[in-house]
């Protein structure tokens, strides 16, 4: 499949609307649907995509294996600067930002200054007893692909 | 016509009534859950490569507006007489203020498990089971105000803090700028803790659970939050004699932005819209 940079599939965009209708709204909840589906493509893409080097920030630990309130998490960096972060054996997607800390799919409107870090703050987010959905249950591509590891 | 959106405390029992039975009709159909799906999709990170549009991006304010016209679309063609609320945080401070009333959102969750077990969007009502989660919970939660480790919301001083900046947006159109409306709005900050989490995000981490989430439209106040925010836009606006969308050409090639952020004039994705095309919608509605 080609992918444009914005991650909409080619040849799946809804036809233009007729220029004498102008933007109705059945032609907006069209483009809503067709940009669902695009949406749910760009992870594919933004899985090949190494994180921005982040210059004078000294990198975190190769891996991490701790318990905290309880739960274990557990972190391991591959050779490409990729996280690979779980919480009881399950993957918890985690994100960078432009300024080298990182969030994740569980505490996702502020960062930390390590995936460590950004790991138990996802574990102090998690209700007691609320576990992260199972990779299994995931279409393809790990914590990387689809919706970052969302049960969808 | 334009229609209004009204401060939620001020809703009457019936416009309150249209607005959750209409919600949980958009809910029943599925569509609501496609909403889900496209915020975390589009939820790019800038320390990462590619398009930002929704998050750490100038078009954060156009992602958002366009985003609740398409929920707002939705709940007016199951009851046309329905708007979107707004809640001002900055009014409506507490766990036991409008919109965490059992007529509208329900209350916080229960210390056990967090769970959302009051208003129409508990889980015992069978009407709001989540399906589009970071984890295995099937029911809305909240946290309101973190028990554990209290946090303010943010108040007039932290909006006003944002308003005043006279600029929309400033180069690197990022999460690391500290000038400019739309970041001191979004609210990433530098540093840890507290100081990190301002106005636009302070908000969801108040709230807590899924709202903290990725997973975060599936809490209704999403919307009345975000409404809030938009708000603001059209009141920077009109503080700022009318100024614009920044910015206002695309980064060239040899810029670290380039083709990472949408310009004034872009088409902003999933939407065939641009920045521009969004900046004023008083011919679609107006807010009370």
């Amino acid at each position: 499949m080609v992918i444009d940079i914005d991650g909409t599939p080619k040849g799946t965009q809804p036809p233009p609307a007729p220029a004498s209708e102008g933007r109705t709204r059945r032609d907006v909840t069209r483009g809503l649907r067709a940009g669902a589906l695009a949406a749910a493509l760009a992870p594919l893409l933004a899985a090949f995509r190494a994180p921005r080097p982040t210059p004078g920030k000294a990198p975190g630990r190769a891996s991490f294996d701790r318990t905290h309130r309880g739960r274990r998490i557990q972190g391991t960096r591959a050779a490409d600067g990729h996280w690979h972060v779980t919480v009881d054996g399950r993957p918890l997607h985690l994100m960078r930002r432009a300024d080298g800390t990182w969030l994740s799919m569980v505490d996702h409107y502020c960062s930390y200054p390590t995936p460590l870090d950004a790991a138990r703050a996802a574990v102090d987010a998690l209700a007691p007893g609320e576990r992260l959905r199972d990779a299994g249950e995931e279409p393809r591509h790990e914590h990387r692909g689809g919706l970052h590891g969302v049960r969808a | 016509m334009a229609y209004v959106r009204k401060d939620a405390a001020t809703l009457t029992a019936t416009e309150k009534r249209r607005f959750v039975n209409a919600l949980l009709e958009v809910k029943r159909r599925g569509e609501y859950d496609e909403f889900v799906r496209t915020h975390i999709a589009y939820y790019a990170s800038d320390g990462e490569r590619g398009l930002r549009t929704a998050h750490m991006a100038p078009s954060f304010l156009p992602w958002h507006r366009r985003f609740l016209l398409d929920l707002e679309e939705a709940l007016r063609r199951v009851d046309s007489s329905v708007t979107l609320p707004y809640w001002d945080w900055t009014r409506d401070r507490t766990a036991r203020s409008a919109p965490w009333t059992a007529d509208l959102l329900g209350g916080n969750g229960r210390r056990s498990d967090r769970q959302v077990t009051t208003g129409p969007f508990a889980y015992r009502e069978g009407k709001w089971t989540i399906r589009v989660n970071v984890t295995e919970g099937e029911f809305l939660t909240r946290d309101l105000g973190r028990r554990a480790d209290p946090l303010d919301l943010p108040g007039k001083r932290d909006l006003e803090w944002a308003l005043k900046e006279s600029a929309y947006d400033v180069a690197p159109w990022d999460s690391t700028v500290t000038r400019g409306f739309r970041n001191r709005l979004e609210g990433w900050g530098t540093g840890r803790g507290s100081v990190s989490w301002r106005n636009h995000n302070r908000v969801h981490r108040w709230v807590g659970g899924i709202m903290l989430s990725a997973a975060s439209v599936n809490d209704p106040v999403f919307w009345l939050h975000h409404a809030f925010v938009d708000l603001q836009w059209y009141r920077w606006q009109r503080r700022h004699d009318g100024a614009r969308y920044r910015p206002a050409t695309a980064p060239g090639s040899g810029d670290e932005q380039h083709g990472r952020i949408v310009s004034r004039h872009e088409r902003l994705p999933p939407w065939d819209v641009t920045p521009g095309e969004l900046e004023d919608v008083s011919a679609t509605y107006r807010y009370a």
